[in-house]
């Protein structure tokens, strides 16, 4: 398979550039056609395009900061190579990998203007566009990425801080996908009075002015004499950019691949003050107690912890803010909180059982040490999750107009129960499929696998519920609908709390199995 | 007539869906009270499955051993409670402190409040941490991690220690000072000490018997001057290659006498 695999991926991105986007363009032809005329295609475009360019930026800064690693850096810098020749190289080498994104880009966009009838000239230079554009956010990303992995990669507290920076750092991108979808900000966009910073920002970026030509042309199609202004001074503009980040990236080499000690400072532990005496005695005291401490002291100074509760709540805070509308009345919040905020926030606290075996190991050889783990586990995840939900809940349900006290109280109880039993769940999947990875992406993999299976467990619930008829407002229908969803959210609860503690005990069971 | 403190019977430990990789097959060892006993190998032979199986980490597939009459298998708790173990590749909580990370091991194993910061505070004078003390493991060398382990595997004071590759990643310093207080441990503290080695002069110097494990199998024991009068060798080293099957040096270098003549 691996001989033809290159031929594979040639024939499906071919398949998909002459055939699949030309075809999904034509179910949608008459809404590209009314758009690309209309006053909102040349911010519509330069936002698709700015959102283009920050996440092929972002993959290598991203997959740099997940697992900053120097080792490789003293086998280069030991050998004659110049260090622009090893980013240039890595550039290069990642090339085929990015190629393919772009083509899907470059031959969905070319797609929408096929019908347009431009002509051969034009269609060159929206490619030449558009590769232009995707190639200097990549060799951007790349340069910026050896930077970061130099800089953070040599000690471990800068690698902790590179995992941290690289879960919020797709916050601001999924913030504007978030904002396109929900309409608002080409609404704003539109609006002469509130667009004037965003769109001086935008006509700044590179992306733009590939979004310029982009209009300009499906507005003259065959015509570029009558844009020959905006082209070639767009065009022209990108090319420079291009060249202008390639020397700069180049320049910047010297410093992306030094192995120079930046500091000997070690991070000091404070003594234990107000707040880990009191998790100490939450904890029972004793052992019991310093076990909790430690198990929460491990998992709060790792920044990347601290990062997914950020990413987590900053993701509820997105939603809410832009695809939903403020939640009519008080039952909104809690289909929010049981179909998407709690499991995603359970999910993320939890992350997997420990980095490594080895760890695990350390509680394998006391005695009783594996259920002091899991119980520990379960105490701290707890302990981080039921404030942050209650939170959620609270504020959630406040914005909702007209809400009584009950309905508020009722909804941040109900919430924080659900991730209260959401947490007992994801733990003891965790302990089932365990992954003891070291590697950053590794361990993502495993919570997002975790994460799956209790968002889709927990939305078949719901419509299991509804399709079975066992919604207490069908079998008691002269209840208050309010109640009514209080009752099944309860009732829901309750089913996913036995399921949570049959995975804790078979969970806990190949804990103790494990070698 | 010396007590055997740990003893194996045919203690077993196969991987695979058949169970045809045997990591340890069919150990019979026994293991006196205060000894110094070290187990070794080369890379592969059993000894980190043998410390496992004594240690309750890992069960046996088959065959049994007792650790101060506890049954490994009927009594783990017990067990686990009067043994110490430094595994070769140990977990560290790197976000904690060495005074932290004594503290929580402590913990898991019950030591008195009271009696845990005192011995805390020896422990990591005695190891030279003590001005490092509330430093995060994450900035400690390679060698300080060691000494934090094995003072974590000392904390409550067991009575059977289990040290695979006490030294490793230490320098000649701090390996001295390691094998200086195995020593201690076992002629003033009365402990038994169990080490598994693949550095030789440190299990010569250290042990009063040593075992030679390969594949799986147990195929020697006694004293030092007992191997060597049984396999005729000069030095413990010329021995473990004998019983072992090593490579002679003259095989090792063999590619460049070839390349000599070609040129």
């Amino acid at each position: 398979m691996r001989p033809y695999f290159l031929y594979l991926v040639a024939g499906l991105l071919a398949v998909y550039v002459l055939f699949i986007a030309p075809s999904v363009v034509n179910l949608f032809m008459d809404d590209f056609s009314l758009l690309i005329i209309s006053a909102a295609a040349v911010p519509m475009v330069q936002i698709i395009l700015f959102v283009f360019f920050f996440y092929m930026m972002l993959v290598p800064i991203s997959d740099t900061l997940r697992e900053a690693r120097t080792e490789q850096l003293e086998i280069f810098l030991s050998a004659p190579v110049k260090p622009s020749d090893v980013l240039l190289g890595g550039f290069l080498g990642r090339i085929p990998i990015y190629a393919i994104a772009i083509t899907v880009i470059t031959g969905t966009f070319t797609a929408i203007l096929n019908p347009l009838g431009l002509d051969a000239v034009q269609k060159i230079i929206i490619i030449v566009v558009f590769v232009l554009t995707l190639l200097s956010a990549f060799w951007i990303g790349t340069v910026v990425a050896a930077i970061l992995r130099t800089k953070l990669g040599r000690t471990v507290r800068g690698k902790d801080a590179g995992r941290a920076l690289s879960i919020f750092i797709a916050l601001p991108g999924i913030a504007v996908i978030y904002a396109i979808i929900g309409g608002g900000l080409t609404d704003a966009l539109l609006n002469p009075t509130t667009s004037g910073t965003v769109r001086a920002i935008l006509n700044v970026l590179p992306s733009s002015w590939g979004a310029e030509i982009f209009v300009a042309f499906a507005s003259n199609p065959s015509n570029i004499s009558a844009v020959a202004f905006e082209t070639l001074t767009r065009f022209g503009g990108l090319i420079a950019f291009f060249i202008a980040v390639l020397w700069l990236g180049a320049k910047a080499a010297n410093r992306a691949y030094s192995l120079e000690s930046t500091t000997f400072t070690a991070s000091k532990a404070n003594p234990d003050g107000f707040f880990y005496k009191t998790i100490r005695h939450m904890g029972g005291g004793g052992s019991s107690g310093i076990v909790l401490a430690t198990i929460f002291k491990d998992y709060s100074r790792k920044l990347e912890n601290i990062s997914w509760l950020v990413y987590a709540v900053g993701l509820v805070a997105m939603i809410t803010i832009f695809l939903s509308d403020p939640f009519s009345g008080p039952r909104g919040p809690l289909f929010f909180a049981s179909l998407l905020a709690m499991p995603m926030l359970a999910g993320l606290t939890v992350g997997t059982v420990s980095r490594g075996k080895a760890t695990l190991f350390l509680y394998k050889a006391s005695p009783n040490g594996v259920s002091r783990f899991v119980k520990a586990r379960l105490l701290q995840s707890w302990l981080v999750a039921v404030p942050i939900a209650t939170a959620i809940m609270a504020v959630q349900t406040i914005l909702v107009p007209e809400v009584t006290l009950f309905q508020l109280l009722a909804n941040v109880l109900l919430g924080t129960l659900r991730a209260t039993v959401l947490i007992a769940l994801l733990l003891g999947l965790a302990l089932l499929i365990p992954v003891f990875a070291e590697e950053s992406r590794e361990r993502l993999l495993g919570v997002m696998i975790n994460l799956q299976v209790v968002v889709f467990s927990t939305i078949g619930l719901e419509i299991g519920f509804s399709r079975a008829g066992l919604s207490f407002m069908k079998i008691l229908p002269s209840l208050d609908p309010y109640l009514g969803t209080v009752f099944d959210h309860l009732l829901q609860t309750a089913i996913i709390s036995f399921a949570a503690v049959a995975l804790l005990y078979f969970g806990k069971r190949k804990l103790n199995r494990i070698e | 007539m010396m007590k055997a403190i740990i003893r194996t019977e045919k203690l077993s430990k196969h991987y695979g869906a058949k169970g045809e990789i045997k990591a340890l097959d069919g150990l019979d060892l026994e293991v006196y009270e205060g000894e110094t006993f070290g187990l070794l190998g080369p890379n592969g032979a059993g000894k980190t499955t043998t410390v496992r199986l004594l240690s309750c980490i890992i069960k046996p597939t088959m065959g049994t051993a007792t650790v101060n009459g506890y049954d490994i298998l009927k009594d783990e708790t017990k067990v686990k409670s009067i043994t110490g173990m430094l595994a070769e590749s140990p977990g560290l909580y790197e976000k904690l402190s060495a005074y932290e990370f004594l503290e929580f091991i402590g913990a898991l194993y019950e030591v008195p409040a009271n009696v845990l910061k005192e011995r805390i505070d020896d422990l990591l004078k005695l190891f030279g941490l003590d001005d490092r003390r509330d430093d995060l493991l994450e900035g400690y060398s390679r060698g300080m991690k060691q000494k934090v382990l094995v003072a974590a595997a000392l904390v409550h004071d067991p009575s059977i220690l289990f040290l695979d590759e006490p030294t490793s990643g230490l320098d000649p310093r701090a390996a001295l000072m390691v094998k200086d207080l195995i020593k201690k441990l076992a002629e003033t503290a009365g402990k038994t000490i169990f080490v598994c080695s693949h550095i030789l002069p440190i299990v010569e110097e250290l042990c009063d018997r040593i075992g030679i494990i390969n594949q799986g199998k147990l195929i020697a024991i006694g004293t030092v001057k007992e191997i060597l009068t049984k396999t005729e060798k000069k030095t413990l080293e010329e021995a473990f290659i004998a019983l072992t099957g090593g490579v002679e040096e003259k095989e090792l270098l063999a590619w460049r006498e070839h390349k000599a003549a070609v040129a």
